[in-house]
């Protein structure tokens, strides 16, 4: 008795902050299957629930055609941030060479310029290009990321020498070094910073703002967008539009909830 | 915000300055062209965008050698998009921009002035606007934009609350001192709030506030020198602080007045005519709604000024200036404001096609909710919209300034006084 009070008392509190944690994703649910004239009404379930604004958002945006888009821009994003992230670590980390040490500093200062700084010079050149309404257009620019850099130099330096050496010795190349003893070592950081590169990229909403000019082509952020106006917000629409936008990353949650939780206390939360 | 002002600072400080008007407009279209329309309407799902593509479809179908890209972007950032493209060599033909650019878009952006580049086809195609229709997008006595989707701040009141506090919704408030009265009643005798106006907050209601202060006579500039402390002006501010003291101002979050509302919780409610009919779904069996014509300071006509957007052209080459003014002329002529009106909800610039059976008449008969803003139409007031590179911060400061007077602690006064000297320093020193 005494060790279940005890358990009571303990799990009260975690019970009532999931319960905090878990209510707005149920409101919005809720929010969602409601018709026009309820949405404001405080009741836990809706007095006549229906999939009303789901229909209306399917035919109102080409929803699933966005979160394609959303959905390769993101992925494509993380693989290249992963991928350029690592190669510049190993290379910093590596390889002894002047002005290393001053590179290092100018791509960690470079995580301070914000992307609003560089977005019009790099719009022009995507124009330029012909990189307007295309996934390429979105990705190229974030492709190589700061933060990725730096996580995996911190990584690489951790990283036992010895191992590297002797794969050198046997007459490995640095890029099988590379892909058969670094990568392989280093899965946990790479899938943490991937995951968040992954989410990061599915938020991004400024960029495709300018890059995309037909909805068509345009990702999930901007999507939700288009149920706020100035003559106001369609709530119903709205949230079933961001619950259809949740599912992709609730599934991607699902498959990778330990490596998502590790990449969180690791880096905390951005 | 933030963000936002420092995309445009920095986009107008890289653009260069506005060409002047290029070759004369070819007289017709011979030849296949396309033309980019930027539009905001097409940036909201629903009924502004079903409308607008409804409208293009219409006009490529009238006018087969015509191709129109829309490009859609948010109000708020639309003026961005069409820097942006222009910076970058990709040179809009016709966009939808809000009032507040006008001075910007016509100096800055190299709108064609209509007079010079149409000539007497603009004379022709203005017969049967609204008084003061062409004014509304003038500068220097030239017509730089074209009213397209606009409106004036009507009154919407929830009838229930008003017989809860047993006041007659059929005598609804006409003049100030009537709003706070009302006002007062309804917050003591229902516990909901009594007024709030569309002024102040993140959703732009500058056409609000400036519809209060020439309402009472005031302006909030004249030329170069800002004058919205002046007593006229700083007086429709003193009015809504004395509402707000009184309590019969709503304590609301600024951000939420319209869900607020819609919500019931609302009896008076000041604001653009283009929400009616997301009201007119959000009370459906839960209070009854009216619109009235907004309140007056006494005896004082309103002077009701508009909301929304004008149409520019930014054309520079000749055969597509031609085929943007044709855009331009087809999205304000008879039927474009017919399905602007009855679809979207906006005002028509074309008084004529109201009690018009080929047009609005049925749609005005069966949505009489209209009427009062129709009645406003006579007394249109054109939105003053800010000259010089810091526009959007000088017309920042004084929404602030006009939200701090009525809703903070300090003399009302003075705080627009410190405002204006402030935003003074912002304006152009010149003429």
């Amino acid at each position: 008795m005494k060790a279940d009070t005890r358990r009571l008392v303990v799990h009260a509190p975690m019970i009532v902050l999931s319960l905090l944690a878990v209510f707005p994703v149920w409101w919005m649910v809720v929010t969602s299957l409601k018709p026009e004239n309820e949405i404001f009404s405080t009741r836990l379930w809706p007095a006549s629930p229906s999939l009303e604004n789901y229909a209306y958002v399917l035919d109102a945006i080409p929803m699933i055609r966005i979160l394609w888009n959303t959905f390769a821009m993101a992925a494509a994003t993380a693989l290249a941030q992963v991928l350029t992230g690592l190669c510049a670590a190993y290379a910093l980390t590596r390889w002894r060479f002047r002005g290393s040490g001053i590179a290092q500093g100018l791509i960690a200062l470079s995580w301070l310029v914000p992307f609003q700084l560089t977005m019009i010079p790099n719009y022009v050149l995507a124009t330029k290009l012909g990189m307007l309404n295309t996934i390429a257009g979105l990705v190229i620019p974030n492709a190589a990321a700061a933060f990725a850099v730096l996580v995996l130099t911190n990584a690489m330096r951790s990283f036992p020498k010895d191992l590297i050496d002797a794969a050198r010795m046997d007459g490995a190349g640095h890029l099988r070094v590379l892909c058969e003893v670094v990568v392989p070592n280093l899965r946990a950081p790479l899938a943490s910073l991937g995951v968040l590169a992954f989410i990061s990229a599915w938020n991004e909403y400024f960029w495709p703002l300018l890059l995309t000019r037909r909805i068509e082509d345009t990702v999930v952020q901007i999507g939700l967008q288009m149920f706020m106006t100035q003559e106001g917000n369609q709530w119903g629409a709205m949230m079933a539009a961001a619950t259809l936008a949740s599912l992709p990353i609730l599934l991607l949650y699902l498959v990778l909830h330990r490596q998502i939780i590790d990449s969180f206390m690791r880096s905390g939360i951005r | 915000m933030f963000r936002r002002q420092f995309m445009t600072t920095a986009l107008a400080a890289t653009m260069l300055t506005a060409p002047a008007a290029m070759a004369e407009m070819a007289a017709k279209i011979t030849e296949p062209v396309t033309i980019t329309f930027y539009s905001y309407n097409l940036a909201s799902a629903g009924l502004g965008k079903d409308t607008t593509e409804g409208l293009i479809a219409d006009f490529m179908a009238e006018n087969p050698m015509v191709k129109v890209e829309a490009v859609a972007a948010p109000s708020n950032e639309i003026l961005s998009r069409v820097q942006a493209d222009i910076v970058a060599g990709q040179q809009p033909d016709v966009a939808q921009l809000v009032f507040r650019d006008l001075i910007y878009a016509a100096k800055d952006l190299g709108a064609q002035p209509l007079e010079d580049l149409a000539g007497d086809e603009l004379k022709a195609h203005s017969e049967g606007m609204v008084p003061n229709g062409l004014a509304l997008g003038r500068v220097d006595d030239k017509t730089y934009g074209l009213a397209y989707t606009f409106s004036t701040p009507v009154m919407f009141i929830n009838a229930d609350l008003f017989r809860a506090a047993g006041l007659d919704p059929d005598q609804p408030p006409r003049t100030w001192a009537e709003v706070k009265a009302a006002g007062i009643a309804i917050h003591e005798a229902t516990g909901k709030h009594g007024f709030f106006p569309g002024a102040f907050g993140p959703i732009d209601g500058t056409f609000v506030y400036q519809s209060l202060v020439m309402s009472n006579g005031g302006q909030v500039r004249e030329g170069n020198k800002l004058t919205y402390a002046d007593p006229a002006a700083a007086e429709a501010v003193t009015m809504l602080r004395d509402l707000r003291d009184s309590g019969a101002y709503a304590d609301i979050d600024v951000a939420a007045h319209m869900d607020t509302f819609a919500s019931g919780d609302l009896a008076m409610f000041l604001f653009t005519s283009a929400i009616q009919s997301r009201m007119v779904k959000a009370a459906d069996g839960n209070f009854e709604l009216r619109v009235v014509a907004m309140p007056s300071f006494g005896d004082k006509p309103t002077a009701p000024t508009n909301s929304g957007s004008a149409l520019f052209v930014l054309s520079q080459d000749p055969v597509k200036q031609r085929a943007a003014w044709e855009l331009t002329k087809f999205l304000t002529s008879k039927h474009a404001y017919t399905q602007i009106t009855s679809k979207i909800g906006y005002l028509p610039l074309r008084l004529d096609i109201v009690d018009d059976p080929k047009y609005l008449k049925d749609w005005v008969e069966a949505n009489p909710m209209i009427r009062p803003n129709l009645e406003q139409l006579t007394r249109l007031t054109p939105n003053v919209a800010f000259p010089g590179p810091n526009y959007r911060q000088v017309e920042s400061m004084m929404k602030d300034a006009a939200a701090e007077a009525v809703l903070g602690t300090g003399d009302p006064v003075e705080v627009l006084k410190a405002a204006q000297e402030r935003g003074q320093a912002l304006m152009p020193a010149d003429g």
